[in-house]
């Protein structure tokens, strides 16, 4: 209801907001304070980190410490970083291929023992990583995969809730369209690949991105089957900097930042959508 | 109207062929899908439980399938004997981890909560361009790499020149020489690593409970809220009344959800603190991964550790399920 007159907002409602505000900006500040903190602290130099009391600011701030990790010889950080690549970029593909292809059957088609297969396929959401972790180390030792990306790739092939993802959004696509498609006289597959595929753009593309942030910041697996320097991803590259480079704790800092830059990049332009993203996923 | 009752009288003649045909499609499909869950989810599965029968150790040629037996042998339920009322090592260690796993998880959801519900009603009541960007800066931490934020709260805690005792300083209290490594620095039961480790991964995590109340927050429908001003109830009474009841199953939901991801950290145990001082901020699931790989003696234990912290997460999910389950309708 519009009231006639303009109304001068009260004394309370103001300072309700600007309390508001204020409650916010402090929890914005407590957010971004500890990462803003490392930021300049990787320009310091090895003496300024050193220094106690230290300087929040560096008096010479430079990026050497990013220039020593990038260059250092004896540090196969392109190596690494092509290793996160390789393993993050092949987990998005299959996992996006294997989703909607699984979801895409489990949608439009009835055969018996569906809800069988479905539930099979269900128990991997039920089932905490930790539960396998040992057996599929021992699996991959089996299989001679032990210090290898596959080690990564390969047990990762099927992701339940994408599949539960995919199937959500395609049971929702008209049936009319396929099955136009089929008098047509196209294939099965060809009705996933050229009616189902093309319509999957948003739902793929925010499975895609979660696959590719986990699989990136993916810690406790590469641990347990990656071994040697030129094998690890970057979050065990940081790990190994920790320990290795007590000494120069720029290079550490500056490692990390170069971990959480590329999802920074991504979340900078698609923030609103991970984030919407995430809260959905949160209710199915 | 016309063209599509023809195309559905095609598919009628044509149906008894094209359902065959999909059939065979369908099982073609499934079957190399459903062979490799077998082969990577539902066979270690059985493995592990099996394995947490028998005192295993890979490097001990065992005589039966999979090397169980033999040098391995069945010893029915003495890794989970061992674990309740053992002295080794291990079982003790792991009793603690238990106890700690329950204290972290315990102190985790009310921090989590205080924080993001009032937050969230704050954000809620705010415009909507600040809102936007308040969410997207809080829900930064959730997607950032955990091994990097491990690094920042290493430097948050760094003793002498970490950024918390510079700021303890500089307000005038006396910061713990060490944050992370006295032992003897206990509050109201809790170990101070402990408390830090808490705080460091509620700072980590909270972003995403807060997009999800806030979620929860829009969707009470405008006129419930209206309704209860006409009424004349005021903003507290409205709040009380009004939202926190239509909230309740969201923050049960929630709460589920928090709790098991809670039992479920590992880098921040393994790479802040890594279990210690002493023990204190020892975690099942450090335990299990200490055991199983840097210990590696027997695997049989290490499993039935996963299997304990299994059925403790087992039955939460079937309670976040029954939560989900229940209608719910404004």
């Amino acid at each position: 209801m519009q009231s006639s007159k303009p109304k001068r907002p009260s004394l309370a409602f103001v300072l309700g907001k600007s309390g508001a505000y204020a409650v916010l900006i402090v929890g914005l500040i407590g957010t971004l304070l500890p990462f803003f903190y490392i930021i300049v602290s990787s320009l310091k130099t090895p003496a300024e980190l050193r220094q106690t009391p230290p300087d929040f600011f560096s008096k010479t701030p430079s990026l050497d410490n990013y220039t020593t990790i990038l260059k250092d010889k004896d540090i196969p950080i392109a190596q690494n970083l092509f290793n996160s690549i390789f393993v993050s970029i092949s987990r998005v593909v299959i996992t996006l291929f294997t989703s909607s292809y699984a979801g895409y059957i489990f949608a439009k088609y009835h055969f018996k023992g569906k809800n069988l297969a479905f539930g099979i396929i269900l128990i991997q959401i039920m089932i905490p990583f930790q539960v396998v972790m040992i057996p599929n180390y021992l699996l991959v030792v089996k299989l001679g995969l032990i210090d290898s990306l596959w080690a990564l790739i390969i047990p990762a092939f099927i992701d339940a809730y994408g599949i539960f993802m995919m199937k959500q959004f395609i049971e929702a696509m008209p049936a009319e369209l396929m099955d136009a498609a089929r008098i047509d006289g196209a294939s099965e597959f060809g009705i996933y690949s050229r009616i189902v595929l093309p319509q999957m753009g948003p739902p793929l593309a925010s499975l895609g991105i979660f696959t590719f942030m986990a699989t990136w910041n993916d810690y406790l697996w590469p641990l347990i089957v990656l071994t040697s320097p030129e094998k690890r991803t970057i979050p065990l590259l940081v790990v190994w900097f920790q320990t290795a480079h007590v000494s120069n704790q720029g290079l550490v800092l500056a490692a990390s930042i170069l971990t959480l830059l590329p999802i920074f990049i991504v979340y900078i332009f698609l923030q609103r959508w991970i984030v919407d993203q995430a809260t959905q996923s949160a209710f199915k | 109207m016309a063209f599509n009752t023809l195309f559905k009288k095609d598919i009628v003649v044509d149906s008894g062929k094209l359902t065959a045909k999909q059939r065979r499609f369908a099982y073609t499909s499934l079957t190399p899908i459903l062979l490799y869950m077998g082969v990577f989810t539902l066979f270690p599965i059985v493995w592990a439980v099996v394995m947490s029968f028998f005192s295993y150790s890979p490097i001990r040629e065992g005589s039966g399938f999979l090397g169980l037996g033999g040098a391995n042998p069945f010893i029915k339920i003495d890794n989970y004997i061992e674990l309740f009322t053992g002295t080794s090592k291990p079982a003790e260690v792991f009793r603690l981890a238990l106890k700690n796993t329950f204290m972290f998880t315990a102190l985790v959801l009310p921090l989590n909560l205080l924080i993001t519900l009032p937050l969230a009603v704050i954000l809620e009541s705010i415009g909507e361009r600040f809102k936007t960007l308040f969410r997207a800066i809080y829900f930064l931490p959730t997607i950032s790499s955990s091994v990097a934020l491990v690094i920042i709260w290493s430097y948050m805690y760094a003793p002498g020149w970490g950024l918390l005792s510079i700021m303890f300083k500089a307000v005038g209290l006396v910061p713990p020489k060490s944050w992370l490594q006295d032992p003897s620095l206990v509050y109201f039961g809790v170990p101070l690593a402990m408390i830090c480790v808490v705080i460091a991964h509620v700072w980590q995590d909270f972003g995403y409970n807060l997009v999800i109340f806030v979620a929860a927050l829009q969707s009470i429908p405008k006129t419930l809220r209206e309704a209860a001003r006409v009424d004349g109830a005021n903003a507290w009474q409205e709040f009380w009344l009004v939202v926190v009841p239509l909230l309740r199953r969201t923050v049960l939901l929630t709460s589920v959800l928090t709790v098991i991801s809670s039992l479920q950290v590992f880098v921040i145990f393994q790479l802040l603190t890594r279990g210690g001082p002493k023990n204190q901020t020892q975690t099942l699931l450090l335990s299990i991964y200490e055991n199983a790989f840097k210990f590696a003696n027997n695997l049989g234990l290490s499993a039935a550790m996963s299997m304990i912290l299994f059925i403790i997460i087992l039955i939460l999910t079937v309670i976040q399920f029954r939560i989900l389950r229940t209608e719910w309708e404004y």
